[in-house]
């Protein structure tokens, strides 16, 4: 139905859209993925030309909407879009709202349109709304008289631009069904949302974007539970991580504490949790302290939101020296405690560095 | 509502009362050495200015634009004295007992018939009838019959005008009776009007007159708008070096108009004040009944509404043009806007729209309410075009990207969407733009259009009453932005979406 071909945009010298290819067919449901600002709003305006795309090509339906001789309003009628911020016409009533385009645009009389507004209304469960204006509406009734005014010109595709994220959480849900149920009904649906598990069980195809390139893209199965690129992994478990680089024996543990405790603050983990993984990044340190004069030590932290597991990880050039050898300590408290608050310590060597992977415990 | 209205004139009535009794300081001038360091007023741009200036260094020299303001002022205790020329004065003071003139005149000028420069051919025409006027005894007649010191009714003889040819405007400053004054039929007379029409005569050809401020006349007359000055005008060497005069027709003396001394001869005017209903029914009778003056405000009226209401519709629209030349992103076109919008909301609507009259359409005949309309028009323009530019920049960008994504093209997505939210969003402050209009029309008097403060000057030229006719234009000038008002609240009332719905629920 729709062929995507290098699609590419530029706001000025801020390229947003780098290359995208992609082909979305009838009947399907397409979720779009992805960190805040990586140009899947953007792609989704190309799309229906409200953004125009600086290259590559959009056919839909065999023509080609770049082409300067198509009658681009004429396909935006096909293609309708719900927006973030709803943008119902605040000086008409709920009812005004969903029959003016097919008056004025499909040519359909006041009757009709009327009737049919009515019917889909009932369909979004807002028909009692019909003579209320958009300013009397909470935000979910809002969308959802938006999702009607799309329907009301009978699309055969709706792009849904971040539908729920101007919305109280409690009324996300009832937005959320309302597309679910068109997605039962074989409508055909581009949609960018943040709502992991609702782009999870609507959708047949995931596409996670990043970096302006569509990154990874497969079934909810493949992209949810088997991610298999870096990036995509850790949008996918909400990683969020913390760098610190020490150069020397001599480092500034207070500021580096000071740092973690403001990561760690961010991801609202518990006091304890905060105290323990300082314990442990301190003990590790002492352990690790002889090399310090003249290797590079690299300390990443990695929390996942949605598995709730926090991941200390300590990377070394130099040669292969396995900090947790016995043999090498002068006595086994340091390792003792380490061995108290994390579980699965690793050493590998990977790519000539040395690598441990601890796993905090779960602080209960 | 109304009782409010009510209220709110009454307290105008009172509050005028009250400031017109005020600032009453008495000096009694009996001699030009009492006048050295007086205040004395004069006519803005006549002789007796001059004259003032030269005579009393000392004095303080307050100009006005016509002379009902200066007695006016006067009465009201601002002036000492006011110089002014001989017929006038015994005019005044024929109407206004407190009020008299020194016997000595200040100076004699002479009166003459302004032509442009370089018409030779009609300064020629004209000497010959004046001179032809003079030995015939008809001015010698004329000035017995005009310039006389009761108060009984003008004679003047029917002049019959040829009704074709070549039309001879007249530029006059109707409010100097009796040199040029409107009478009850609204029609320009007094010595000057009589004079006026002889000369038509003489010359064949049918008379207009174009009733404007003695300072607009001799513009008026350098740019075509009128054949000749006919209106007690003096030759001064200065207004010789512009326009061309024809030789005098009256020697006009200067005289000083004083107020007479308290508890002297004339103690009897004085004593027994009239009661204020009852000076308030004879101002009501002598400032519209008498002479049909009521028709004078109709007509004023009328003219003040026709101008607002064309000029507001004029404006919109090319207000409208400029914000969307304003609003385009080509520079050729939001450049000339910005700079329209900048210029006209810098000057003065009075100068412009003189420049409009007696510059631009100078060699264009085009009558003085159509002027009004398009400098009004103009000015307008220039501020709605910036109250349409906010209201459109205000409807949030959603709207319109809503309307374009259903597949509207932009033009209809302005129509359907945009338009209707602006309307309802710049009502508010159109409505106040579109209420100074009506009262900025007030100095249309200036291109000789008579609207309704001319009514109101055309009156008080002929009473000498101030206090009346300018609180019942007070009044008028109120009730007609307050009718005017109320058909724009009731289109907001419109644009309202949700009135109606409560059309509907309280049907």
């Amino acid at each position: 139905m729709i062929q995507v071909e290098h699609l590419s945009k530029k706001f000025g010298e801020l390229v947003v859209l780098k290359d995208i290819t992609i082909e979305i067919r009838t009947g399907e449901v397409i979720a779009i993925i992805g960190p805040s600002g990586t140009g899947k709003s953007t792609f989704l305006r190309c799309l229906n030309l409200l953004d125009q795309p600086s290259g590559g090509s959009i056919t839909i339906d065999g023509v080609n909407i770049l082409d300067a001789k198509t009658d681009v309003p004429k396909i935006r009628q096909k293609m309708n879009m719900v927006f973030q911020s709803f943008n119902l016409f605040s000086h008409l009533s709920v009812l005004e709202n969903l029959t003016l385009s097919p008056i004025k645009l499909l040519g359909m009389s006041k009757k009709a349109a009327e009737v049919k507004a009515l019917e889909l209304l009932k369909l979004v469960g807002l028909a009692e709304k019909a003579c209320n204006y958009p300013d009397e509406l909470s935000g979910g009734q809002k969308q959802r008289v938006a999702i009607a005014r799309c329907l009301a010109m009978d699309p055969e595709i709706i792009l849904f631009d971040e539908p729920t994220s101007a919305l109280d959480p409690t009324m996300v849900s009832e937005v959320l069904s309302v597309i679910r149920r068109l997605a039962r009904d074989g409508m055909t649906m581009a949609i960018v949302t943040h709502e992991m598990d609702f782009a999870r069980d609507v959708a047949n195809r995931v596409l996670y974007m990043d970096e302006g390139l569509i990154y990874e893209e497969g079934t909810p199965q493949q992209i949810f539970e088997n991610p298999q690129k870096e990036k995509t992994r850790a949008f996918i478990n909400r990683v969020r991580s913390f760098n610190y680089q020490i150069r020397s024996p001599d480092y500034d543990l207070y500021a580096m504490n000071a740092e973690i405790e403001i990561f760690c603050e961010k991801q609202i983990l518990p006091k304890k949790t905060r105290y323990n993984l300082l314990l442990l990044v301190e003990e590790l340190l002492l352990i690790c302290n002889p090399r310090l004069s003249t290797e590079i030590l690299d300390l990443t932290i990695a929390y996942s939101e949605k598995k709730e597991t926090l991941e200390v990880v300590f990377e070394s050039s130099g040669d292969a020296l396995d900090p947790f050898d016995k043999n090498l300590q002068p006595d086994e408290l340091g390792l003792n405690i380490i061995k108290n608050l994390a579980n699965n310590m690793e050493y590998q060597r990977v790519n000539n560095k040395n690598r441990v992977t601890l796993m905090m415990k779960k602080t209960s | 509502m109304r009782s409010h209205i009510i209220s709110a004139l009454l307290m105008i009535l009172l509050i005028t009362v009250f400031l017109s009794g005020c600032g009453k300081n008495e000096k009694v001038i009996t001699s030009f050495d009492d006048a050295k360091q007086a205040k004395i007023g004069v006519m803005t741009g006549t002789t007796g200015e001059t004259i003032a200036a030269r005579r009393f260094p000392k004095a303080e020299v307050k100009s006005f634009d016509d002379i009902m303001d200066a007695v006016a002022a006067m009465k009201s205790g601002q002036l000492d004295a006011i110089v002014t020329s001989y017929p006038l004065a015994i005019q005044v003071s024929k109407k206004n007992q407190e009020l008299s003139r020194l016997p000595e005149p200040l100076d004699n000028e002479d009166t003459a018939v302004a032509i442009k420069k370089g018409n030779y051919e009609l300064l020629a025409a004209v000497n010959r009838i004046i001179t032809e006027l003079k030995s015939d005894g008809t001015l010698v007649s004329m000035k017995s019959r005009w310039f006389k010191e009761d108060l009984s009714p003008y004679q003047e003889p029917e002049i019959l005008l040829p009704k074709a040819g070549k039309v001879l405007t007249i530029g006059v400053s109707a409010t100097r009776e009796p040199f040029s004054f409107v009478d009850k039929d609204g029609r320009v007379t007094g010595h000057d009007g009589e004079l006026a029409r002889i000369i038509g005569l003489k010359l064949k050809r049918p008379v207009e007159f174009s009733n404007m401020k003695f300072m607009a006349l001799i513009p008026a007359l350098q740019s075509g708008k009128v054949d000749l000055i006919v209106t007690g005008m003096t030759a001064t060497d200065e207004r010789k070096k512009k326009i061309d005069f024809t030789q005098p027709y009256f020697a006009n003396a200067q005289v000083m108009l004083v107020k007479k001394a308290r508890g002297g001869k004339s103690a009897s005017g004085t004593t027994n004040s009239p009661s204020l209903t009852s000076s308030l029914v004879n101002s009501f009778r002598s400032n519209i009944i008498q002479e049909k003056r009521y028709l004078l405000l109709w007509d004023g009226l009328k003219t003040t509404v026709a101008i607002s209401i064309l000029a507001t519709i004029f404006g919109t629209l090319l207000g409208s043009l400029i914000c969307f030349l304003r609003m385009s992103a080509n520079s050729f076109l939001n450049i000339p806007a910005k700079i329209y919008i900048a210029i006209l909301r810098g000057t003065p609507v009075l100068v412009f729209l003189m420049l409009i009259f007696y510059v631009v359409f100078a060699s264009v005949n085009i009558s003085p309410v159509l002027v009004a309309v398009i400098a009004f028009g103009m000015n307008f323009a220039a501020y709605s075009a910036e109250i349409f530019r906010t209201g459109i920049e205000g409807v949030d960008k959603g709207q319109t990207e809503a309307g374009i994504a259903m597949g509207f093209s932009k033009i209809k997505t302005f129509i359907h969407i945009v338009l209707p939210q602006t309307v309802r969003r710049i009502l508010p402050v159109y409505k106040g733009e579109f209420i100074s209009l009506v009262k900025m029309t007030s100095i249309v008097g200036y291109i000789a259009v008579q609207d309704l403060t001319k009514a109101s000057d055309i009156i008080r030229s002929r009473t000498f009453d101030a206090f009346f006719p300018l609180v019942m234009v007070a009044i008028l000038y109120f009730l007609i932005s307050w009718v005017l008002m109320q058909s724009l609240e009731y289109l907001e009332w419109r644009t309202d979406p949700k009135s109606k719905r409560r059309k509907v629920a309280s049907a």
